[in-house]
Formats: C-alpha cells, structure tokens, sequence
C-alpha cells in the first residue's frame, strides 16, 4: 500500500528471482504508464493459469496496466476464473467468500478512509458474472445503494466458465451450453440498469477489442470511485472454451459482438463529469461554452 | 513440441504499430525493442516474443494479419524457432527492452 512495500529488504536484492527484480525496478510502480507503452516495462501481472488465449485475461492485464495509481490499489474477488490472475499480480488482493466481495469490498474502504484519511487508496473488484449478479447479487446492489466509493467491475463471459458451463443470469436467452442443454429460458440481466438506477457515479460496457478505451474506462471509474460514488463497468470476456470459439478468433468474436449486442456505452452524473474535468483535466468533460449550448 | 508466437523484425521494424504488444492475453510476453531495427537501417524498433511465456493461442497472428494487416507473426515450433527471446535474457531499459537471443531448447550459447 506504498511504494516501498515492494522494494526488498538492502542487500537482500540479489537473491530475488530476476522477475521480481525488475518488478521493483523496471515496473509501474510511481510512474504513469499507459497502455501504448507495455513491451517496455515490467508490468505488475505475472504468469498465471488461465487458458491460452482467454480474453478476460487480455482486460485484466489491461486493467492493471489502467490503474492511476497501482502502488495505492487493492483487488478483490470472489471464485470465479478471474481470480486465477487477479492473484498474481504484484499488488495485494483479498478473496471474499463467493459472493461477497462488494461486501468485503465496503469494510475495506472504509477502513482504508479511516486509515489513511485523504490519501487516495482505491479498491476495485472484479469478480465474474456468477459472482456479481447471481450469487452476489444482494451485496453487489446493496453496496451501490449504500453509495460505497470503490470500483466494480464485471468481468461477464456469460457462463460459469470454472465448472463446467452452467448458465448465469448474466447468459443471453436460448443460450445452449454443456450444464444448460436445453438453453436459457430467461433474459439476459440488466445490470447496467440496476447500477444507474442504484446510484452509481459511472456506469460503462467495454469489450477489450479496444486496449485504449479500456484503460480510459479504468481510469475514469477509479477516480470517480475515490471522490464521487460507486462505480461499475461491465466488460465483456468472452470464454473461449465454454463457448467453444477458437483462440487466434477470440478477438474476431469481440469485435462481433461489440458491433452487435455489446456496444460501447457510457454513463456519468453531472457531478462527476464536473469532478474529472476540473480535477483531472478530461477536456470532453468541460461545460460547453454559452454560445455552443444556445445554438443546439 | 509445440508452438510459439515468432515476429519477423524486418517486417514488424518498418511499420512498428505495437498492436500485438496491446492484444497479448500473456503479461510480460510480447515486449518491444525500440532498437531492433536500426541495426538494419529501420527507423522504429520491433517487437519480440519471450518463448517461455507465450501459451500458443495465436491471438497476436490475427490481430497483426486483420488489424493492422502487416502478416509480420508466424506460429511455429519451439525447437524449428532457431535463437530467440527468453524472460531471463530480457533486460528492461528506459522506455525500451531487448533481449539476448538464445535456443529456447538448448539454452544460450
């Protein structure tokens, strides 16, 4: 939670692994990077077991890279195959029992206001769409009516991926899977909906076929979240397995299914457009001037 | 055996749009060399894969033959790969990395 937590103990540096080293080094850690740069420096995600090709591992990597301010960030999660890389990143995440992790989540910025008062500590979850709208539905919503100011983010591949293709509330309707043989019966959740409606500051949808918008996204929820309220992006990462799409096309079913069902949206109160735009310079942000409001 | 990710570094070092450095599932794998063309009068450096790390998925070849249409990646077989880029050779610098080739099967030297 600062930045010397990584650095190793003097004359302890060269019996680190080389990894390790260039983490401290070479990493992220007290610069602003952005995603653009990656190739040349030690990113702060390490090797991890997910499947080859995986596009939720594509935005996890991404979101780490996103961060403002990786040093000052904790992740949680709940079960689910996120947290297979989530936990090997070189910043400290909790694992909440399934399902309570905006639970967890709440307890530790409040804690993290209490401790260190005005320094920005940002808690940010990312948890599946088992552990979001199904199972952790109920602490999920309660968080956001309750205004707690920290990030959610879904990482929704439309199955429960881990266990063998279940379907979610979060599947489309007549979706067929391996668990759901006769396909969904119900609609897709609107989760976008219940976030506007419970209150939260910044609400998106991101497919990570665009690295760019990813990290903006990241960016814009992390700092709301600090200041303003609750913030939610829902991005989709698909399950290439489950959903049996071929690994060099998982970027060609992104770009599909953002064209088609999972188009970039963006939503944000008047209070924190004013607060990224006065506090953190976002340009498109600014009031318009006078003359340009009288002529719409 | 099995594959891995290869860059041509003469195709990727005359256009160097780092897209397959974006879209890489794998942290840490595919890095970019902003000096590994110059040597053959590039202006841009290249990309390069850290064998050990790519998981074969080959999500790099299609984003550089669709998106940025430059057909610079190959997957091809990790003992047919000849030297190339391993996590222990790669030495990061300012804004850069590179690394010193080896045989990703016998080891450098």
């Amino acid at each position: 939670m600062s930045l010397d937590y990584v650095k190793f103990t003097p004359g302890f540096g060269k019996f680190m692994p080389k990894e390790y080293r260039d983490m401290v080094e070479h990493g992220p850690f007290g610069k602003k990077v952005s995603v653009s740069q990656v190739g040349t420096f030690k990113e702060i995600l390490e090797e991890h077991p997910m499947c080859a090709g995986c596009a939720m591992t594509l935005f996890i990597r991404l979101a780490m890279v996103a961060f403002p301010n990786a040093e000052d960030t904790i992740t949680v999660g709940t079960a689910g195959c996120g947290r297979l890389a989530i936990s090997q990143a070189a910043i400290p995440f909790v694992y909440g029992n399934y399902g309570d992790q905006n639970g967890v989540a709440s307890g530790l910025t409040r804690g993290l206001r209490l401790r260190f008062g005005d320094r920005p500590k940002d808690v940010v979850v990312m948890a599946g769409d088992g552990g979001m709208a199904d199972i952790g539905f109920a602490q999920t919503l309660h968080s956001w009516f309750r205004k707690e100011k920290f990030t959610t983010i879904m990482l929704d591949n439309e199955v429960y991926g881990n266990t063998g293709g279940q379907e979610s509330g979060m599947t489309n309707r007549n979706q067929v899977l391996k668990m759901a043989p006769l396909g969904k019966k119900f609609e897709k959740m609107d989760m976008l909906g219940m976030a506007k409606v419970s209150g939260c500051a910044y609400v998106a949808t991101v497919v990570p076929n665009n690295p760019r918008r990813v990290e903006s996204v990241i960016k814009k929820a992390v700092l709301v979240a600090r200041e303003i309220g609750p913030s939610y992006i829902q991005a989709y990462t698909s399950c290439n397995i489950e959903y049996a799409i071929p690994t060099d096309k998982v970027m060609e079913d992104a770009k599909t299914v953002e064209t088609d069902r999972y188009k970039f949206t963006e939503y944000i109160t008047d209070e924190a457009k004013e607060y990224l735009s006065q506090l953190y310079g976002y340009k498109e942000y600014l009031p318009k001037p006078a003359a340009a409001v009288e002529k719409q | 055996m099995y594959l891995v990710a290869n860059i041509e570094t003469e195709i990727c070092a005359a256009t160097s749009c780092k897209l397959c450095t974006q879209y890489c599932p794998e942290a840490n794998t595919i890095l970019y060399d902003n000096e590994a063309g110059q040597d053959k009068g590039f202006k841009y450096g290249a990309a390069y894969v850290a064998v050990d790390r790519c998981k074969g998925c080959a999500q790099c070849v299609w984003v550089c033959d669709n998106m940025a249409k430059h057909n610079a990646i190959k997957m091809e077989m990790i003992d047919q790969i000849g030297d190339t880029a391993l996590t222990e050779n790669v030495t990061y610098g300012e804004k850069t990395s590179s690394a010193v080739l080896a045989n990703p099967v016998r080891g450098q030297g």
